[in-house]
């Protein structure tokens, strides 16, 4: 997940403690206990606030507290009082694994409003044994509409195109992305993609597409860095995080995304084992319902997981931009994205990270 | 036209029964090809053999290179194991037994032999045998192509179309290709192209179209983006390519042949064979993983410039027909179509790396090289160059592929059936005895006794009998010549009245006989007969059996009737209308 905000440990324990006295102090004065979410703060969590936590308080009656989360599986073994949690999906699964969060049965879930099954509403592979996907998020390729005056970029295998395409490029310093770019800029169809870097053969192409880019090649590591580094025309081209494009886009900066090869990725809604699981459905429930997934895509450029809830995107509640065609989910978008393999990922962490930092070693 | 009646006319009740036997059928077909490539996928990953599930487990080396050793060997004896026990035929069944049932209008070998081979064929391909997925899934849409045709319609031919029916499925499924799925069922498996066959399968193809693309989803086999052909003159490498091409075909023809004879040969039981091959493959596997299983990822790689160079592509091409060879030699079930297509396009590419950078040309990249190369050696295999070329058009969508890849599956043809013979399945066909290379005429002929029309009433003597008693016999029995034989039937000769005429009424017969005309045996076809009968003036040919007894007699106008009824046949099934 981008954080779009980090807390420090001392401070979400103290919010983490704030919580627990207000939910004593507000028992005592005969108010319903308030229900706990652990989620990430800044932009995002202000989206959610409006489009989701304020209309389910509204209609139960029940406030809604949030603590923060930065991810990783490790903070669940100290959830004490999280109600729900937004999780990514792979620390989902493997908390799963871990029995750290419950097991989820979609059958909570509501139907689309025109009576669609939400099993046929949310997107394939949204039904995990202990979560269920809610948004879907991208990294993307975005260029400097500055730096191309003339023809543009437009697919992956133009990020790696110097000759057409000059200027410096901007990667994340991670083994996280470019591999699948690069072996999608040989034309090998997106579904193939892991089959091939599964191999020797497959490792070898990609590095030496790489290769190509060595000496244009910067690199960044916090998520708000591509975007400063294309603002600054410091690169042409930059991998980034597709709500971050849409932020800078929104205050005007002349970016474009290329949409092919967008990697994405998604958040779910996972429950901490032991927590109170009947609040905690329901409020899942409520959050997940097509128009509420929809109002949230209104507020941040972060794709619904269902279907029903796509067909409601209208424009951004602020700057009134349509948020449809700033959707990782967007049909014309999906067609042309790789969804990330979280099992490879978690099973070629050792592997990739060892090729990675000896092909960054060899151009030294 | 029939009389017309007031129930439904009876070719529009046929016409609705084949479709929807041809849809019933093409669904379950689809349905089966599906489940049989998912099995193989699953069993794949759980046995680590796919890359993807290697890299999966790459943090336990030791795992994996016992794995790669010891799946193929072990599986390989389950393999041996079923075969022995469940395939009567004792050999994994394919194309060749598709095509057999079709031409001869036999049965195909029966359901526990097809269920077993099935089983085999996913076992082979699930531990990473270097076989092929598409000839079982043809064997299995002739296996339930054929339960359909043992319905009771009253419909001639019907087995024949059902089984076709399955055969355009199953390639339809595999391929994600109707159209060159109805082309093979009549190239490979009918021969001919009859509208009342073309129907129901086209409604079969159209029906694994439908599974596999609008309900399953399924990928396609490969994407590649191509440009075009950007020259005019690599239309002439595209033509020498497609006869080296032929070469690399007929010498993995060959060695697969010679592998099967070698393994009969060798002094090892038939159900440890595979085993032996699985371990020789699991060993080359350690060094070169490439030669293992379908090799979906070599297959793209082959068309990425850069991915192999030009030793690694020698060395693969080598490999993986040897490989081949040996595990379907040695007694894995499995086809040759997909081998075939992996080993093509890596010759593709190859040739494409180096030809075209001997000549001061410039050319279109190793891609339109890859696919003419993959095409050439399968449609050679195969024998179908037509379905190949469709193949290509199908899933490339790409017209100038498409002709580039024709003009190298033509010459490919061309000089491959001069040098080898019309496919694979044809040549292991001729050596079972049904020789399908003059046509299916010649091996449906060549394939029905003559026996069958022995007449029982003959004129019989012995040597000892006089010229009298033989005239008085043919006036009283009607007939112009007797057979001559000793006392335990045996056939001695043939006397004919004009032989007797001139001869004294006391004179023995012995001398007068006539031996080393023509004599048919039991063994002898309507072909061979037609072909004897060519010397032949007389009224009938004696039939002996083999140690020389009369058994009957085959009269000239039996010949020629059952030739006319055979000849007939086929014509009236190659001309049906609806």
């Amino acid at each position: 997940m981008i954080c779009d905000g980090r807390k420090m440990p001392a401070v979400k324990g103290l919010l983490l403690g704030l919580g627990l006295l207000l939910t004593a102090g507000s028992a005592l004065a005969g108010e319903p206990t308030p229900l706990v979410v652990a989620t990430w703060g800044g932009a995002y969590e202000a989206a959610q606030r409006a489009a989701l936590f304020a209309p389910f308080s509204e209609a139960t009656g029940i406030p809604v507290q949030t603590v923060p989360y930065d991810g990783g599986v490790a903070a669940l073994e100290d959830a004490d009082g999280w109600t729900v949690v937004d999780m990514a999906i792979a620390d989902a699964d493997t908390a799963c694994e871990a029995g750290l969060v419950e097991a989820l049965d979609p059958a909570i879930l509501a139907p689309a409003p025109d009576g669609t099954p939400a099993a046929e509403d949310f997107l394939p592979g949204a039904f995990r044994p202990c979560a269920v996907m809610h948004l879907v998020y991208a990294t993307v390729l975005a260029y400097d509409e500055r730096a191309f005056p003339g023809e543009k970029p437009r697919t992956v295998a133009d990020f790696f195109d110097l000759a057409r395409f000059p200027g410096e490029r901007a990667l994340r310093r991670a083994p996280v992305g470019l591999l699948e770019w690069a072996l999608l800029s040989y034309g090998v169809p997106r579904t193939q993609v892991y089959d091939l870097l599964s191999t020797e053969r497959g490792l070898t192409l990609a590095f030496r597409r790489l290769d190509r880019l060595r000496p244009q090649l910067r690199w960044w590591q916090a998520g708000d860095k591509p975007i400063r580094m294309l603002l600054d025309g410091e690169v042409a081209m930059a991998s980034a995080y597709n709500g971050r494009v849409f932020a800078a886009q929104n205050a005007g900066a002349p970016l474009t995304v290329i949409w092919d090869g967008q990697l994405l990725d998604a958040n779910v809604w996972a429950i901490p084992a032991g927590a109170d699981r009947q609040r905690a459905e329901a409020f899942i429930r409520f959050v997940t319902r097509a128009p509420a997934m929809a109002n949230l895509a209104n507020h941040i450029s972060y794709g619904p997981a269902r279907r029903s809830a796509q067909r409601r995107i209208g424009r951004h509640v602020e700057t009134g931009v349509p948020m449809e065609v700033h959707l990782p989910t967007a049909p014309r978008h999906l067609e042309r994205a790789v969804v990330q393999d979280h099992r490879w990922y978690t099973r070629t962490h050792e592997l990739r990270e060892r090729r990675f930092r000896g092909w960054l070693e060899e151009g030294r | 036209m029939l009389t017309p009646m007031p129930t439904l006319d009876p070719s529009i009740r046929r016409i609705l029964t084949v479709s929807l036997l041809g849809l019933t059928v093409g669904a379950l077909a689809s349905l089966a090809a599906i489940g049989f490539v998912e099995a193989v996928e699953a069993l794949n990953h759980w046995l680590l053999i796919s890359p993807y599930a290697r890299v999966l487990s790459a943090d336990d080396p030791m795992v994996l290179k016992l794995a790669t050793v010891l799946v193929p060997a072990v599986g390989g004896l389950g393999v041996g194991l079923l075969v022995r026990f469940m395939i009567a035929e004792g050999r994994g069944l394919g194309p060749p037994d598709a095509i057999l049932a079709v031409q001869t209008r036999h049965p195909p070998p029966g359901l526990p032999s097809g269920i077993g081979s099935t089983l085999a064929a996913l076992l082979s391909l699930g531990c990473g045998a270097s076989v092929g997925q598409y000839g079982p899934l043809v064997y299995l849409g002739t296996q339930l192509g054929a339960l359909a045709g043992r319905l009771r319609f009253a419909i001639r031919d019907l087995p024949a179309v059902t089984m076709a029916c399955g055969v355009a499925a199953a390639i339809a499924t595999a391929f994600n290709a109707p159209i060159a799925g109805l082309v093979f069922a009549h190239e490979v498996i009918l021969r001919h192209y009859s509208l009342r066959a073309f129907a129901p399968v086209t409604v079969a193809a159209a029906t694994g179209h439908v599974f596999a693309n609008v309900i399953f989803e399924r990928e396609p086999l490969f994407l590649v983006a191509f440009a075009g052909v950007q020259h005019g003159h690599e239309f002439l490498l595209f033509a020498v390519q497609g006869v080296l091409c032929a070469g690399v075909a007929t010498v993995f023809m060959k060695l697969v042949l010679t592998s099967t004879r070698s393994a009969a040969r060798l002094p090892l039981s038939p159900v440890l064979r595979p085993a032996l091959a699985g371990l020789i493959l699991g060993l080359v596997g350690l060094w070169l993983p490439e030669v293992l299983g379908i090799g979906k990822e070599t297959l793209r790689f082959a068309t990425i410039p850069g991915a192999f160079t030009v030793a690694e592509l020698g060395l693969i091409v080598v490999a993986k027909i040897l490989m081949t060879a040996l595990c379907v030699g040695f007694g894995f079930v499995g086809g040759v179509f997909s081998p075939a297509l992996l080993i093509g396009i890596l010759f593709g590419a190859l040739f494409g790396l180096v030809v075209p950078g001997w000549l001061p040309l410039p050319n279109s990249g190793i891609v339109v090289y890859a696919i003419c190369g993959m095409m050439a050696v399968t449609s050679t295999v195969i024998g179908a160059p037509l379905t190949t070329i469709l193949i290509v058009f199908e899933l490339t969508r790409s017209y100038d592929l498409t002709i580039a890849a024709m003009v190298a599956v033509v010459f490919s043809n061309l000089v491959a059936y001069r040098v080898f013979g019309r496919s694979l399945f044809d040549v292991q066909l001729a050596n079972r005895g049904f020789d399908l290379s003059l046509g299916r005429d010649k091996a449906i002929l060549g394939n029905r006794p003559v026996a069958a029309y022995l007449h029982r009433d003959y004129t019989a003597l012995l040597p000892t009998d006089t010229v009298a008693t033989l005239l008085r016999r043919l006036g009283e029995e009607g007939r112009a010549e007797a057979l001559v034989v000793d006392d335990g039937h045996r056939y001695l000769g043939l006397i004919r009245l004009q032989d007797a005429l001139n001869s004294e009424p006391d004179v023995p017969l012995g001398p007068l006989a006539r031996d080393g005309g023509v004599v048919f045996h039991e063994s002898t076809t309507l072909w061979q007969a037609m072909e004897q009968m060519q010397d032949f003036i007389g009224e009938a040919v004696p039939l002996l059996a083999s140690d020389g007894r009369v058994l009957g007699v085959v009269p000239e106008g039996a010949v020629m009737g059952g030739y006319m009824e055979t000849v007939h046949d086929l014509r009236r099934e190659e001309n049906a209308g609806s």
